[in-house]
């Protein structure tokens, strides 16, 4: 009998083990090393050791940008790169702090936690070790040598400008948000406002405003109720791709399909598909993965001591905002490239 | 009589206290029912156009399936005074199994839905294996199963959602009758097939509970385990079964909410487990054990499912609702608190 439970036991705590180790429980480190030899790549013959932190990726924008960041890393043969995965802010940090030691050239950190981020960050400045920041910003100025964003306030904007034109200004628009009580949703929901009341008064009325939490099942049930409210809509702003996939499926379900449309945020395949074969998905607004690409590029021109040649004299910039663009129909070909997933 | 007691169990001074118990329970479920009519009035004098609609009953209806079948196995958890905090993660793992075998091209939503059930039933039984067999407390079991559970869902497919859509039977338009999309959006008489399987499952539940000796042990158990063992109920098999009986409706709760969504995504399901307990709770299904409604459990379902239609129509921020719902279990505890004498 007891030797059957200590079997048990071992069996569970084995079991229990695998388990943590799936579900990123634990700091996970990749170690991307580029092929090929250091000198053939720069024209010093200089090798620069990057090291970037990204948070746990859960969700597929956040995927796609670990992604970009290591494929763009080994197109360089005198880019070392190291990535490492945090499970949370906090952990997050640790593993900055453990990267500072290790005296790489340059550290690439898109923060779970913009703020919680900010002392380490700082630290790795003060010990000589340029920070490049993408995504979400740092709290101090000097916690960064540059920064990437993308511009989820002018993403708003965009959404406003094309609702606004498809519906001449006319009618009423419900919006599905991401996770509330992030800067990310905030601005979204701003930068859409704000132009809506711009361009058309009071002539296109936001019915209705509910957080989808970036999750389909969450956007799923809000818009199944917010249907039963609201006997006309005429388009949907959702803040997101994966979570308007929900939406779209309340919206089929209800057969209301032709009485609106709807557009997403951030540039998945399943968006793009829908968006090119035309009906309920009008438009996508990019909110570019490629971002951590572009901070990569400029932590290698950091370490080098180059800029872009464009700018004179040849620097790095210090701030640097990806635009978003719109995709619709009439573009979605040339941006397919781009989609995530 | 919806309340089972463990007076086989008990010693006659228990008995007496299991007597008011009941009285507590009973009490609790009209009040409930009482909530419940007071917030359908609220909808409907605020939304008169919008809110008592048929159809608008059969959409709560339909929103409250997945937690409902989910908090149906939850009641006979908590009845042996346990706790299953996986449910939600179990149910996403399930999706995704179901998903990955159905594969991209797949069309048999037979796959899916074996598949998925057979996936969640087996996570319960790993979850009933610890607890009964290995002694592990069922908060520490469940919580594990928790993690466990998601982080399958993420591995399963890189972290990526599967599409379901072409689970509707083959045919185009109307899903054929036992395909996913049927259990998703089919109707028979004008009502969703998954409110269907709600009631069903309700109904057999309550069945199994009342009028079963193993609801009868299911509640014993969670009454006095140590008198119940003596009094010849196999204890360990029922907490066994229990945590099994959870699994496998986690995994019918994933069948209904992947023919809802359309597709398996990792992130879906997420903190379901708390819907399911605080409906549970609110029912009168006692946390200590020895004390399960399932009419109770489904009035709390549906009052869970009344908020968040109201809250939505009425365009309030989550937050709200949140404070609402958290008021009402609050409230629930608090009618519950005689027990606290024993």
């Amino acid at each position: 009998m007891s030797r059957l439970r200590l079997l048990i036991c071992i069996a569970a705590a084995s079991l229990l083990a695998v388990g943590v180790a799936a579900c990123g429980g634990e700091t996970k480190t990749v170690t991307e090393e580029a092929a090929g030899t250091p000198a053939a790549g720069g024209d010093s013959g200089k090798t620069v050791n990057i090291i970037a932190s990204v948070p746990p990726t859960d969700h597929g924008w956040l995927g796609a940008v670990s992604k970009n960041a290591k494929s763009q890393a080994e197109k360089y043969k005198d880019v070392k790169f190291e990535l490492l995965q945090a499970a949370d802010a906090d952990s997050q940090a640790q593993q900055v702090e453990q990267a500072i030691a290790k005296k790489p050239d340059v550290l690439v950190v898109l923060p779970q936690d913009g703020a919680a981020l900010t002392p380490v960050a700082q630290k790795a400045q003060r010990a000589g070790i340029p920070v490049v920041n993408i995504d979400r910003t740092f709290t101090k100025p000097d916690a960064a040598t540059a920064t990437v964003l993308g511009d989820n306030y002018q993403i708003g904007t965009l959404a406003a400008d094309y609702i606004a034109k498809e519906l001449k200004c006319k009618g009423n628009v419900v919006e599905i948000q991401g996770l509330a009580g992030i800067e990310v949703t905030t601005d979204r929901t701003k930068g859409f406002a704000e132009q809506l009341k711009k361009k058309c008064k009071d002539g296109i009325k936001i019915v209705a405003q509910q957080p989808g939490d970036f999750n389909p099942d969450a956007g799923l049930k809000a818009m199944e109720n917010i249907l039963q409210a609201e006997k006309k809509i005429d388009a949907v702003y959702t803040h997101d791709d994966d979570m308007a996939q929900g939406v779209v499926q309340a919206i089929k379900t209800s057969g209301r399909e032709k009485e609106m449309f709807l557009t997403g945020v951030g540039g998945s395949e399943d968006a793009m598909k829908q968006i090119a074969a035309g009906g309920l998905y009008r438009a996508t607004f990019l909110y570019n993965p490629n971002m951590a690409a572009t901070g990569i590029n400029m932590a290698r021109l950091i370490g080098l001591g180059e800029g872009f040649s464009e700018l004179v004299p040849p620097e790095v910039p210090r701030n640097l905002v990806v635009p978003a663009a719109v995709v619709t129909k009439d573009n979605v070909k040339e941006y397919e490239k781009y989609a995530f997933n | 009589m919806t309340t089972s007691q463990a007076d086989a169990a008990e010693g006659p001074s228990r008995a007496a206290g299991a007597l008011e118990r009941a009285k507590t329970a009973e009490a609790q479920q009209y009040v409930l029912a009482g909530v419940l009519v007071l917030l359908f009035i609220v909808g409907a004098v605020l939304k008169p156009d919008t809110f008592p609609t048929w159809d608008n009953i059969r959409n709560m209806l339909t929103q409250a399936s997945v937690i409902g079948v989910l908090a149906m196995g939850m009641t006979f958890v908590i009845a042996t005074a346990g706790i299953d905090l996986s449910v939600g993660s179990m149910l996403a793992a399930a999706g995704l199994f179901g998903g990955i075998l159905v594969g991209d091209d797949g069309t048999s939503s037979l796959v899916f839905i074996a598949g998925a059930l057979v996936f969640a039933t087996v996570l319960g039984t790993v979850n009933a294996t610890a607890i009964a067999y290995g002694r592990v407390v069922p908060f520490i079991a469940t919580l594990a199963m928790f993690s466990i559970g998601r982080g399958i869902a993420l591995l399963l497919n890189d972290k990526l959602p599967v599409s379901l859509l072409d689970l509707n039977g083959g045919s185009f338009g109307e899903p054929a009758v036992f395909s996913l999309a049927w259990f998703g959006n089919g109707r028979i008489i004008g009502i969703p097939v998954s409110v269907y399987v709600f009631l069903g499952i309700t109904i057999a539940g309550w069945v199994l509970l009342n009028r079963t000796r193993y609801g009868r042990y299911v509640v014993a158990v969670g009454g006095n385990r140590e008198a119940a063992r003596i009094a010849g109920v196999p204890v360990r098999k029922i907490i066994f079964s229990v945590y099994v009986l959870s699994g496998l409706l986690a995994g019918v709760g994933t069948v209904l909410l992947c023919a809802r969504l359309g597709s398996a995504s990792p992130v879906s399901g997420n903190l379901y487990e708390l819907d399911a307990i605080g409906a549970v709770v609110i029912g009168g299904t006692s946390l200590a054990g020895g004390r399960a409604s399932i009419v109770g459990t489904f009035l709390g379902v549906l009052t869970f499912a009344l908020i968040f239609s109201l809250m939505t129509q009425l365009n309030l921020s989550t937050e709200v609702q949140q404070v609402t719902k958290g008021l009402i279990v609050l409230g629930a505890v608090l009618l519950q608190r005689p027990e606290a004498r024993y």
